[in-house]
């Protein structure tokens, strides 16, 4: 994909275009996070045909409900992951999918998907993987079974038997640490 | 200050950030943030930090999945170049189809008003006809009441004048009776001696009826000679009540006899019917 051909727009530009119903946002939207959005989809739902279906439901709840969206509770692509987990979720829980599905170990997943579609990472990755091996892997855990296994705070706190207080630390500790290198 | 960082450290705004926090838990750190501007910094820097980890993780859709989505999201910005010419087309014919058939319509509204309109003509004429032939039959009538009014009104009128001269002295009533060959016929008639004028009462005629051919003649005799006071018929419904004959000042006898129609210069004697003297 040639880069010439994104669209990128600042946040304040791109709300206010989702606001106004321009469909120029969408475009920018999908340019710019649609891959962000569909690599926490397709940790949460294996199938890659189920997870690019949802990341199309996930873009026009993006469209349809961009007036809840309110800019002083936090960043756009906040809210959009958050709505692309909820609906992976919702899936996940769902009967017909979890009927259709050979439970996978959840731990392994984030390794399954990556090894599944190989394209995960760019060049920069390296980058990403020294930082993340140079975490504690504990700490990297618990982030990713929140962030991109659909667990909530209490149920990762549950599969790890971990106290609640300890799990919350660790999600601190690792943000902290990704801060680090992005900031 | 120190309240802001301690709020940091509890670990909640990166909860808050992955969507972990209840609503009730998400109100309390969005009035902190408001509060604050270092709670709303941290928020800032996490969810960032966070969103570059996801770019970092992300996975590649599908091409061909973009159209899809911007299909659904848009679908009549997407397709209204490809639409818009068949459109107006089907528009058009749309139209003159419509506007061919309200013109039926009408056209089949007027064939059912002409038919209508001949019906009702058809039938107002026939009225008409009924109502003209109404209008002559009560002109009929109507001339047969005015001729009945005209005739009794002549008929009160010779009634009148015949009660006057019955009254009045200087008229003489003179009495005809009937002859051997018709005994049974009789009449009388007015005369005005002084005036030389003869009336006939029809009113009390009983003569047997003349045919068309035959008339009876009036005479008066004068010193034993007939002379003629004119003709007249006898029938049934007479015309007059009273009717003039000629004029004769003088006269002894009157006669009626049966002459051929228009009356003779004579009497047939044989064919007198009635006579009658002057009672002086």
């Amino acid at each position: 994909m040639a880069p010439t051909k994104k669209i990128s727009l600042t946040e304040e530009d791109l709300v206010r275009a989702l606001k106004g119903k321009e469909t120029i946002a969408i475009q920018a939207l999908y340019d710019m996070y649609s891959g962000a959005l569909l690599g926490v989809i397709s940790r949460i739902i294996q199938q890659p045909e189920v997870a690019e279906d949802l990341l199309q439901e996930t873009f026009i709840k993006i469209w349809n409900s961009a007036d809840s969206y309110d800019s002083t509770k936090g960043r756009l692509f906040t809210w959009m992951i958050n709505l692309a987990r909820n609906l992976s979720i919702d899936k996940v829980r769902s009967k017909d999918y979890r009927n259709s599905n050979k439970n996978q170990d959840i731990e392994n997943n984030v390794d399954f998907i990556d090894s599944q579609r190989k394209i995960t990472f760019n060049a920069d990755t390296l980058g990403l993987r020294d930082m993340v091996t140079a975490l504690k892997p504990e700490f990297n855990d618990v982030l990713n079974m929140v962030y991109f296994k659909g667990y909530t705070h209490v149920e990762a706190a549950e599969e790890l038997n971990l106290p609640l207080g300890t799990v919350k630390t660790r999600i601190r500790m690792a943000i902290m640490e990704l801060r680090k290198h992005f900031n | 200050m120190k309240e802001a960082k301690a709020y940091i450290e509890t670990g909640i705004l990166e909860l808050y950030v992955l969507g972990q926090l209840t609503v009730m838990e998400q109100k309390e750190v969005e009035d902190m943030a408001a509060a604050y501007p270092l709670v709303r910094e941290e928020i800032n820097a996490i969810e960032i930090a966070m969103e570059k980890y996801a770019v970092f993780h992300a996975v590649k859709p599908t091409s061909g999945l973009e159209k899809k989505i911007f299909e659904k999201i848009a679908p009549s910005a997407a397709n209204q170049p490809q639409t818009n010419n068949p459109k107006i087309v089907q528009l058009n014919t749309d139209h003159s189809a419509s506007e061919i058939r309200s013109l039926r319509f009408a056209l089949v509204a007027c064939v059912g008003l002409l038919v209508l309109s001949f019906v009702a003509l058809y039938a107002m004429n026939d009225k008409l006809g009924i109502a003209n032939q109404q209008i002559a039959s009560l002109n009929s009538e109507n001339e047969k009441f005015a001729s009945t009014v005209n005739y009794m009104n002549a008929a009160n009128k010779d009634l009148q004048e015949i009660a006057a001269i019955t009254d009045d002295p200087k008229w003489t009533v003179v009495k005809l009776g009937g002859t051997t060959i018709a005994p049974q016929a009789k009449m009388r008639i007015f005369w005005h001696k002084s005036g030389q004028h003869v009336m006939l009462d029809n009113t009390r005629m009983s003569l047997p009826e003349n045919d068309s051919k035959h008339q009876y003649q009036l005479w008066a005799i004068v010193k034993g000679k007939p002379v003629d006071l004119g003709v007249f018929d006898a029938e049934s419904q007479p015309e007059k009540l009273l009717l003039a004959m000629k004029a004769i000042g003088d006269a002894q006898a009157f006669a009626v006899t049966l002459e051929k129609r228009g009356g003779s210069a004579s009497p047939t004697m044989e064919k007198m019917i009635v006579q009658g003297a002057v009672a002086i």
